[in-house]
């Protein structure tokens, strides 16, 4: 993973911007050997590569999205200029790759581009927005790109010259670059990637794989965190990790005596939803968003249902009548 | 004259003996002598606009504040905005309106086909005179410029408000095709013409 050369950032247009907490992290916050954030905006755990951790790649960081670019347009644009009306952006002035606020991030896009359906918010320019299930019976590339059939509904293809503004739910976005990597994210937190990554799908449900060199936008409900492994991690905190082995799935100990004394069934569910937790070990990173809102996947549903495959057909009638008993004991 | 200021996601109104009209339920706290009383059906504008507004679909409910103090307001934790409005006309979505001053004239615009896409009302509010008006939006708001040559094409969720001489179409994104037998994500858009401002916030939902 990389990030961009400072060359890339033509400066934030609205410096000064972000929210508190966009800041320094607090002492003690970020994870050893991810030195210090850039100053102001970036992420804190951004930083030079620890000595000795060998990754091609965690680059040096923006140098603090600095002074304005070359772009920084005039203040008080034709039209703009009132009270109170942030300042006025254009086509020119948007960065190019890069975010324009922490919750919005602007794609220079010449040619194709993987995006999550919705996640646009505008565009300049001329851009056409295809169904991956659409463009790919035409183009033989996306079918090999994204290879993913439960997912595959939820994304386009957009295609074209412009400058394309993309948010989710009002997350942070950040960019991430992988030079010849792996990196695995739950599938609700991406955005968009180049169409040089290849998707596929985790093993683990709810997350999928980018293989290759390119770039794509995650959004994380607060800032991200990076941790080394070995590290365990509540599953609706974990937002994906990189270079290292899936993660096995941990059950605390206590929790585990119990549920074996009160029968196996009890394996099924979760009662404080804190006694599971996935374990990672081996050489990569761990990011966490520190937040753990979750969202309804529905890919996660066709993810299940696809795997029911496996059952014998008394297994599946055993499951179907549980999954009856369990949504009418929810309705009471 | 009252005066509004946004910190952060919490707007303050500053009231010396005059009145505000502002969301109602929007108030969090409030110091001094202030009376928060409801405006009636309309949300200003009158009968007329009223009306409209019920024919439309574009619901707005406000509050009357008045009085001598200072009063808190907010609404689901939404960044607030104030924009100073001196005699030209705001196009805004009514849901986005949190507070306005008192020298402001909010009337009902129909907005033609794009509400009926977007989930929203059949029309737009448009804020017109010389005054304050707060908006909420989900992230911050930017400002994206319009232009002859430079056209905008917005999601009509992520869209809050306009001002200038702009033209508003419908457009379709994804191709017809493909809208066949599954949920398109950006089925419609809103393609922006002319001259001016459009306000666009960093959340599609």
């Amino acid at each position: 993973m990389t990030y961009p050369p400072p060359g890339q950032h033509p400066g934030n247009p609205q410096p000064g911007y972000g929210p508190p907490g966009y800041g320094p992290p607090p002492p003690g916050y970020g994870q050893p050997g991810y030195g210090p954030p850039p100053p102001g905006y970036g992420q804190p755990g951004y930083g030079p590569p620890p000595p000795g951790y060998g990754q091609p790649g965690y680059g040096p960081p923006p140098p603090g999205y600095g002074p304005p670019g070359p772009h920084g347009g005039p203040p008080g644009a034709p039209g703009g200029g009132a009270g109170g009306i942030p300042r006025t952006l254009s086509a020119q002035s948007l960065p190019s790759d890069d975010n324009v606020n922490p919750y919005v991030f602007c794609i220079e896009l010449s040619g194709d581009w993987f995006m999550s359906k919705g996640a646009m918010l505008a565009y300049y320019g001329d851009v056409r927005f295809e169904a991956v299930t659409q463009y790919s019976s035409a183009q033989a590339w996306v079918a090999a790109r994204f290879s993913s059939p439960v997912y595959v509904h939820d994304w386009v293809v957009a295609s074209g010259r412009g400058k394309v503004l993309i948010g989710d739910r009002g997350f942070d976005l950040n960019s991430y670059d992988l030079d010849d990597g792996n990196l695995t994210i739950k599938a609700n937190n991406l955005c968009a990637f180049s169409p040089q990554l290849e998707l596929k799908q985790s093993i683990v449900p709810g997350f999928v794989t980018l293989i290759g060199t390119g770039k794509f936008i995650a959004s994380s409900n607060g800032p991200v965190i990076f941790v080394e492994p070995p590290f365990r991690a509540d599953p609706d905190a974990l937002l994906g990790w990189a270079d290292c082995p899936s993660p096995s799935v941990h059950h605390d100990a206590e929790w585990m005596t119990r549920s074996m004394l009160g029968g196996l069934s009890a394996a099924f569910g979760r009662v404080s939803g804190e006694e599971r937790q996935y374990d990672f070990t081996g050489q990569g990173t761990v990011l966490l968003q520190s937040s753990e809102v979750a969202r309804e996947d529905p890919a996660v549903l066709r993810l299940v249902e696809s795997q029911t495959d496996l059952l014998s057909t008394s297994q599946a009638g055993q499951l179907g009548q549980r999954l009856i008993a369990r949504a009418q004991q929810q309705q009471h | 004259m009252a005066q509004l200021s946004a910190e952060k996601r919490v707007l303050r109104a500053d009231l010396h003996g005059d009145r505000i009209r502002a969301a109602s339920g929007s108030m969090v706290a409030y110091e001094g002598n202030l009376d928060f009383k409801n405006a009636g059906m309309g949300g200003g504008g009158g009968m007329r606009a009223a009306l409209k507004r019920a024919v439309a679909g574009e619901s707005l409910s406000l509050m009357d504040v008045t009085g001598q103090g200072r009063a808190y307001l907010a609404k689901d934790a939404m960044d607030v905005l104030v924009v100073d409005l001196g005699g030209d006309t705001l196009t805004v979505e009514s849901e986005h309106i949190l507070a306005h001053t008192e020298g402001l004239r909010l009337d009902v615009q129909f907005a033609g086909l794009r509400g009926m896409t977007s989930g929203h009302g059949l029309a737009t509010t448009t804020v017109t005179g010389s005054g304050q008006v707060a908006l909420v939006s989900e992230g911050p708001v930017m400002a994206l410029e319009v232009a002859p040559g430079q056209d905008l094409v917005v999601d009509p969720d992520a869209y809050v408000g306009s001002r200038g001489q702009l033209s508003m179409n419908l457009v379709s994104g994804v191709s017809w095709k493909s809208l066949l037998g599954e949920d398109a994500g950006e089925p419609f858009s809103l393609r922006f013409t002319g001259h001016g401002l459009v306000l666009v916030q960093s959340s599609e939902s």
